[in-house]
């Protein structure tokens, strides 16, 4: 069945004898030895996961180890009946942590509003709410200021109320009065602390972002940095009420109520954050209902069938083609051809493509300035489209040539002679003859390619990053393709990153792909071996 | 007899009076030269280009003509230096020999140990009968439809989680991507191995049970090493795909010093066309020369690879 088969040994004992040797001296007591070592290294690495995990508190990953370990030393050490079992092991345990595991992930994540905005429990984004909606009341107290770093580099506060002229030190736990002496203040400025280091201009710069989110908690109100050298008061404005589990702001009265969809919301207006929590089928749902979700996705969705198969079909017509026009009997310089043309794929992709990124670049770009030609190729929505087939056919057309090449010279000549006779010609010939007997053995091949195009992020990533952008609010662009999009809506957006629709379209497109490999598979009949 | 054979028989002394086999001639196949030569032109069309840019002294890629305007090897001495400087004066952070050493050493830590780990697996499918081995291959199948760059969400996430309480799998760190790349391993590769591994003659096995050896014994010391063609494939496979993979990567690695090449190189150009070119040509062209000989020499195994791919699906 399979077209290459196992040699069968023979006693010539010549070259690469070495490893054979080198392999079987490994077996035996050696082969004991080794396996009894890094028995015991996993076991070591084991124990001392486990101790970590205990003193973490993690009782169910501990007891999750602990079982995995003893199995595991159980299967090694459990005689005949075990012998499958330790071959499988080391794939099963990598395959399980990195692969199903991720799996069940993604799944459960799917039915999430796992999100920017949606990321914590909800009892801790009721603590951050009651945070982030302090305000400074009218007439509230302020504060002179100096940031600095404690002892061990811990960021704090350094305070002086301004109308007692007490001294405190702030962090993120709570506010401590300051010994007297310590912090030295004059003309409203804080000089200096001892055992503590302030901080002035370039550092003080960089902490811009943390020290605009930095609350000292005060009981329920807090204290926050207004300028670099003064902090004031903040009083809540809203209420939280445990028992009905709504937050009540307390200057109109207004309730904000859990919509179940992990935010608390009054009308439009929703607190922030959310929380993360199950939402059923809202996100497939939102594929289906949602205007801003749907629009998207179904561009992206036809784009990336026909970029599939745009990029396959076009790269085995000129596979075929070229291999057919080269596939001449003694025919000179067929080898430096065939050399040649196989370059495109022998190349890394990834280099490949940024440099035709570059080549494409429609102000300076080689392509346009050699054939003086202005065709925005990567900035023009259906321009970039062309292109990016174009150039996967570039890297893809040397695959199918070879792969033609080969099956074109295992069809027996006599078929095509005996066609010839009867009074076909060239074109006839191929049609009825070359191409079926050609498709018998690259039709699986054109499947697999067309499942592998159809996740293939680097062809548009590196050439055009799902470009050219519409500028409207999509994440999505004109290049897109769904793995693309995926990516940019759980990674790298730029907008806020959304886990759970990056999730339900992963496992929209498992069904794609599951879908196509059965089709590939019915072919191949490769499931009747199993039995 | 058949006629095939007459037809021949009556040939054969009409084709010993010809000049042993005919080269056609030129006017005949001229086009067919024609279309040969115009297809390599297309082939080797950006790597002319990446070529004359590397030895060109314009960094910039509006400089980039047929041959290099003014030739020079500054290009590639930029690339020693762990950064970089671009023409408008700004220096970047590349440190390009260390993402060649990053993406080789995963690249070559992963292909072997995907080799040890699905030649292992496979030879259980293979050679025993136990329970739940058609289950388990079935399984492999579906989870490989899976293609773990779909995943990156979750890997990401649980690596992240995961790293902060057990410090062994962590952000930016090589060791977890390559233990990720492991975790897809087995369900690519096991299915193509173990149809290798059926065409060994089973006797073989019995033949050194016989004689006293264990299952690893025969694994290790006769079965492996007859299994050596479809290793060689797994391995450059295997060796390609990590050394061009680069989601997992980009979601797991964050410094530059840590970066494996496809990481490097896409952040270094990022659309800095106008600037950086020379020294991303010069990069390219030291990276991929290497590559494209390792591919050229080994086709012969991909290629034998691929027909075996093309039964097996």
């Amino acid at each position: 069945m399979s077209a290459t088969t196992a040699p069968i040994p023979s006693n010539d004992g010549g070259r690469a004898s070495w490893l054979p040797r080198l392999i079987s001296a490994f077996s035996g007591t050696t082969g004991l030895a080794v396996k009894l070592a890094l028995l015991s290294a996993g076991n070591g690495l084991a124990v001392w996961a486990i101790v970590t995990l205990l003193a973490k508190h993690q009782w169910i990953a501990v007891a999750v180890l602990v079982a995995a370990t003893a199995l595991i030393d159980l299967l090694y050490f459990g005689g005949a009946r075990t012998v499958p079992a330790k071959f499988l092991i080391p794939g099963v345990v990598l395959l399980l942590g990195f692969q199903v595991v991720p799996i069940v992930y993604t799944v459960a994540v799917s039915f999430t509003n796992y999100s920017t905005g949606h990321v914590i429990g909800k009892q801790d984004a009721i603590k951050q709410i009651e945070i982030t909606t302090l305000q400074p009341p009218e007439n509230g107290k302020a504060y002179t200021m100096a940031v600095a770093h404690d002892a061990s580099g811990r960021l704090v506060l350094l305070l002086q109320d301004q109308l007692s002229g007490k001294t405190f030190v702030g962090t993120q736990k709570g506010l401590t009065p300051a010994a007297p002496g310590l912090i030295h203040a004059s003309g409203g400025v804080i000089e200096s602390a001892k055992g503590y280091t302030i901080l002035h201009g370039l550092a003080l710069f960089d902490l811009d972002k943390t020290l605009q989110t930095y609350v000292v908690p005060v009981g329920k109100a807090g204290i926050r940095p207004q300028s670099t050298t003064t902090a004031v008061e903040l009083q809540p404005t809203l209420r939280y009420d445990a028992k009905r589990g709504v937050f009540v702001r307390l200057a109109d009265g207004a309730v904000f109520r859990d919509n179940r969809k992990g935010s608390f919301v009054h009308g439009q207006e929703e607190l922030e954050p959310g929380w993360k929590t199950g939402v059923g089928f809202a996100n497939f749902s939102s594929i289906i209902h949602d205007p801003l979700v749907r629009s998207p996705f179904i561009s992206v969705f036809i784009w990336t069938f026909g970029f599939a198969g745009g990029t396959v079909l076009l790269s085995f017509a000129l596979g075929l083609f070229l291999a057919i026009t080269l596939n001449k009997k003694g025919m000179r310089f067929q080898r430096t051809y065939r050399s040649i043309l196989i370059i495109p794929w022998a190349v890394p992709g990834f280099l490949s493509l940024l440099v035709w990124g570059g080549l494409l670049n429609d102000k300076f770009g080689v392509v346009n300035r050699i054939f003086h030609i202005s065709i925005p190729w990567l900035f023009d929505a259906n321009w970039a489209k062309v292109s990016c087939i174009l150039v996967s056919a570039w890297l893809t057309t040397p695959y199918f040539f070879v792969v033609s090449l080969g099956a074109l010279q295992a069809i027996p000549e006599e078929l095509t002679e005996a066609a010839r006779v009867d009074g076909g010609g060239p074109f006839q010939i191929f049609r009825r003859v070359t191409l079926p007997l050609l498709l018998v053995t690259t039709a699986p091949l054109l499947i697999a390619s067309f499942a592998f195009n159809f996740n293939n992020f680097g062809n548009i990533y590196f050439l055009t990053n799902g470009g050219p952008f519409t500028g409207n609010s999509s994440i999505a662009g004109a290049t897109d393709i769904l793995i693309s999009y995926t990516y940019k809506l759980a990674i790298a957006g730029g907008k806020g990153q959304n886990y759970g629709l990056a999730s339900a379209i992963t496992i929209i497109i498992f069904f794609i792909i599951a879908g196509i490999s059965a089709i590939s598979f019915s072919r191949t009949k490769v499931l009747e071996e199993v039995v | 007899m058949s006629t095939v054979e007459i037809v021949a028989a009556q040939s054969a002394p009409i084709a010993l009076e010809a000049p042993a086999p005919r080269r056609p001639r030129l006017v005949d196949t001229w086009w067919r030269h024609v279309v040969g030569v115009f297809a390599c032109l297309v082939a080797l069309f950006p790597i002319w280009f990446v070529a004359s840019a590397a030895f060109n002294r314009d960094n910039s890629i509006s400089g980039t003509s047929y041959l290099p305007t003014h030739f020079t090897l500054h290009n590639f001495g930029n690339l020693l230096h762990n950064t970089s400087k671009d023409s408008s004066g700004t220096t970047i952070d590349a440190p390009f020999l260390r993402w060649i050493l990053n993406s080789i050493g995963i690249a070559i830590v992963t292909a072997i140990a995907t080799v040890i780990i699905s030649a292992l697996a496979a030879y259980a499918f293979s050679r025993f009968r136990f329970r739940g081995r058609r289950f388990g291959m079935l399984a492999l199948l579906l989870v490989q439809m899976f293609p773990q760059l779909l995943l990156v969400v979750a890997i990401y996430l649980i690596v992240l989680n995961v790293g902060r309480i057990l410090p062994v799998v962590q952000l930016n760190s090589l060791f977890t991507v390559m233990l990720v790349y492991l975790g897809g391993a087995m369900g690519v590769n096991t299915w193509l191995m173990k149809g290798f591994l059926d065409s060994i003659p089973k006797e073989l096995d019995e033949s050194a049970r016989v004689d006293g050896a264990s299952a690893g014994q025969i694994f290790w010391g006769v079965v492996l090493p007859l299994a050596l063609p479809v290793l060689a494939v797994i391995a450059l496979w295997s060796f390609i795909a990590t050394f061009n993979e680069f989601v997992i990567a980009s979601a797991i690695l964050n410094t530059t010093s840590h970066f494996t090449l496809p990481l490097g190189m896409y952040g270094f150009i990022s659309n800095q066309y106008g600037q950086r070119w020379g020294v991303f040509a010069a990069g390219s062209l030291l990276a991929a020369v290497p590559a494209a000989l390792l591919f050229m020499f080994l086709q012969r195994f991909i290629v034998s690879g691929l027909s075996q791919g093309a039964v097996k699906g």
